[in-house]
């Protein structure tokens, strides 16, 4: 019977599947691919003629190809990490809500049925892994020898490795219920270890992975290994799918589809709240404090509340995306301009993850609508705590820019700029929340956006709290250029602190407005349809 | 013989206990209700039962096989109270793909005369995904029914149904039952427990009744303490 219930699975599967491109429309989704190829392309464009084509010193490719394995492994036991605990809580599979209950219910093998989803699941990551690692293998390419071409190759090469290996490691760790708490104590003992190797010139467990990489410039046999440990880990997660626990598929199925769907809408903040829940991230039982008697505004506490729920595993998360942010802005003084780019989404990702607050209350339109006070002025209120809570994250992210540029002559700007840099780039986080949440002041009725500006429209939508973020890193070029000028760098990290506090002001003016100024243009553009309709009536 | 057995079966979330050990054993051909206030453990024991819980402790039987694995799917259909649907396929291609799932090649006249008795003729190519809350519920018991099965487990059956719908529930279950078929079905309607023959009663995940429904006082076995 086993056998006719695969083919029956198989055959639904071919009939949706021909449903699904049936439905899809060809031209819009040819328009989204345009889309992110002209700002992809761009991007990676960008970063390329920042880098240079200059070959480094020889010094430097000494310096590479001693350390270089190392470092890239740490990108491979990070992975590992990353793998075992998303097996840990439950994934990498996702099935359709009605696949668990139909087919995993049914007396069908459930190895074989679950094998689609695995291969798709596997392709996907690979393709990630290969585009990121070619992408940067043509970057280093540029500078070290070796062809960009074969660079590019090699990257690929280590990213479909390094993403079968997570893949592997995720569908192993779900198998054997490895409990969270043992999965990421394995994965950090990886990743220490990693560290360690960097760090000493030690045997690494990820550094033939590293040297796959590499192989763009010089290539040892052994190194093809990691390919076939990342296959054989694969292959062995897959023997084990049998083991698969229909508990997690089914609390994650309803969650995928909704990631989908936010993925889809380009909707960032819901893509965060997600995972949240996919990672089974809930708020703390417990708060980590108590709201103090004496602060008796209401969306003080409601705040505060909020922030001191905050469960561990994202105040870790959160000090990791501040230090990263530490350490970009460092790279930028040092000459990496491109590193603007992961601050900015970095204090972006921040800003989303600090604003919990704010989320909840947009979330919630009809009970923003019933509170007797000005929508725009309950959200700015709710800025507050976050705002506060912010500062110990931009103390991390100041000390981690200090150390990694190693002089006390960072310290005083560095303590300047941190926190109105950080709280202007979470403003790009605001903007965002701000902007994906209901709006009360819709009429579903009308649109005012023709179809040929819908796609402008979308990647406004995602791009715009990107460039207020963007703009908030940015105010390390200011320091930088005072260093490189000689002038005061004290002076330019004032300037810079300035400008952030400017903007945090700006967009805090456009939450507490926005709402106005929506129903205005609304009520505008109704009243010039309306004129026209007139005029051709009477006409 | 028994059809479904349970030994030291427990389930917690984190500290809190959902289900305390229990053993228990029901026998085939029997129709048993299952009672309890909301939080009792009802739910978990029956998500156990189709496999689709993992346990924290002990084990669950289905006819001679552990709970989820290919035989025990074979004899076993999950009723749920919030069904689930392909939001691509007709009512009609539901059923055709879960009777064929199940080995059933002569499914079509079962499938009219179930959408007959349930009221959803009418409703056959439309998709389920759009329909209401008790249209949603009356899709699914077809979807329960279209399939062979020993045993069934049914979660609070009746939410969202109309009386019609009740009704031909009921001789949905009386006729699984005359062919000899097991039934367990949670539920909070008080009125359907003197229609079984066996009431078990959780309260905070303990077995706190196994007996005849005529002999208790149903409405104290469900609140809670």
């Amino acid at each position: 019977m086993s056998d006719t219930a695969l083919e029956v699975l198989y055959d639904l599967r071919r009939r949706r599947k021909r449903h699904r491109l049936g439905d899809i429309e060809w031209f819009d989704a040819a328009y989204r691919v345009y889309l992110v190829a002209l700002f992809g392309g761009g991007t990676v464009l960008w970063i390329s003629s920042a880098i240079g084509d200059e070959t480094v010193s020889a010094h430097a490719v000494a310096d590479v190809a001693r350390n270089g394995p190392a470092l890239i492994g740490m990108i491979t036991t990070l992975a590992l990490l990353a793998g075992l605990r998303s097996g840990a809580q439950g994934g990498p599979l996702a099935l359709e809500a009605p696949d668990v209950t139909y087919v995993m219910l049914s007396p069908v093998d459930r190895m074989r049925a679950l094998l689609r989803p695995v291969t798709q699941r596997a392709r996907s990551a690979a393709s990630l892994g290969a585009a990121f690692g070619a992408i940067v293998g043509q970057l280093a390419g540029r500078r070290l020898p070796g062809t960009p071409v074969a660079w590019a190759a090699s990257g690929a090469a280590f990213g479909i490795a390094t993403a079968l290996l997570w893949a592997g490691a995720a569908l192993i760790a779900h198998a054997i219920r490895l409990p969270l708490w043992i999965a990421t104590s394995l994965g950090l003992a990886g990743v220490a270890w990693q560290s360690a190797a960097f760090a000493w010139y030690l045997p690494g467990p990820a550094n033939q992975f590293g040297s796959l990489a590499m192989w763009g410039w010089r290539q040892h046999p052994v190194d093809l290994a990691t390919v076939l440990i990342a296959v054989i880990v694969l292959l062995v997660g897959v023997g084990m799918l049998q083991q698969t626990s229909l508990d997690a598929l089914a609390r994650r199925s309803s969650l995928v589809a909704q990631l989908r769907f936010a993925v889809t809408m380009q909707d960032l903040r819901t893509v965060i709240l997600l995972r949240r829940q996919l990672n089974q991230e809930q708020t703390r039982g417990r708060p980590w404090l108590r709201v103090p008697r004496w602060i008796t505004h209401p969306i003080a506490r409601r705040g505060i509340a909020s922030v001191a729920r905050f469960p561990a595993t994202r105040l870790v998360r959160m000090t990791a995306f501040a230090a990263m942010a530490g350490v970009l802005q460092a790279m930028v003084m040092r000459g990496t301009t491109p590193a603007l780019i992961g601050t900015a989404f970095l204090l972006f990702i921040l800003g989303l993850e600090v604003m919990e607050p704010l989320s909840q209350e947009v979330d919630q339109p009809d009970r923003t609508d019933s509170l007797p006070i000005d929508r725009g002025e309950l959200l700015v209120r709710h800025l507050l705590a976050p705002a506060i809570a912010l500062i110990p994250f931009a103390v991390v992210a100041a000390v981690s820019a200090v150390a990694v540029l190693g002089t006390s002559r960072a310290i005083v700007p560095a303590a300047i700029l941190a926190l109105p840099t950080a709280l202007a780039g979470v403003a790009g986080g605001v903007v965002s929340i701000v902007r994906d949440a209901p709006d009360p002041t819709k009429n579903t009725q009308q649109t005012f956006v023709p179809p040929e500006m819908a796609g402008i429209s979308s990647a406004m939508r995602v791009g715009l709290p990107i460039l207020v973020s963007a703009i908030a890193a940015s105010t390390i070029l200011l320091v930088r250029h005072a260093e490189r000028t000689g002038t005061s760098t004290t002076g330019a990290a004032v300037r810079g602190a300035i400008g952030a506090t400017l903007l945090i002001f700006l967009v805090t003016y456009w939450v507490r407005r926005r709402d106005q100024w929506r129903r205005k243009f609304r009520q505008f553009m109704s009243d010039g349809q309306a004129y026209t309709k007139q005029q051709r009536s009477t006409s | 013989m028994t059809e479904l057995s349970t030994r030291q079966l427990t389930k917690s979330y984190g500290d809190r206990p959902a289900l305390e050990p229990l053993t228990l054993t029901i026998e085939s051909g029997a129709k048993v209700a299952l009672v309890g206030h909301n939080g009792s453990g009802k739910t978990t024991l029956m998500k156990m039962a189709a496999g689709l819980l993992d346990p924290t402790g002990g084990n669950v039987q289905i006819g001679r096989h552990a709970a989820g694995t290919q035989e025990a799917r074979r004899l076993l259909s999950w009723l749920s109270d919030m069904p689930t649907f392909y939001d691509d396929l007709s009512l009609w291609e539901h059923l055709e793909f879960v009777a064929r799932l199940h080995g059933v090649t002569e499914w079509q006249d079962n499938a009219e005369d179930l959408l007959d008795q349930i009221g959803l003729t009418p409703r056959r190519d439309d998709i389920p995904t759009t329909f209401s809350r008790g249209l949603r519920q009356k899709a699914a018991i077809t979807l329960a029914f279209i399939r062979p099965f020993k045993l069934m487990l049914v979660d609070e059956p009746f939410v969202g149904l109309d009386e019609p719908g009740k009704q031909a529930l009921l001789r949905l279950f009386d006729a699984a039952s005359s062919r000899g078929a097991t039934l367990l079905i949670a539920t909070h309607e008080l009125t359907f427990v003197k229609q079984v023959g066996r009431l078990l009663a959780l309260r905070d995940g303990e077995l706190i009744y196994d007996g005849a429904p005529s002999d208790t006082d149903v409405h104290t076995l469900v609140l809670p303490t």
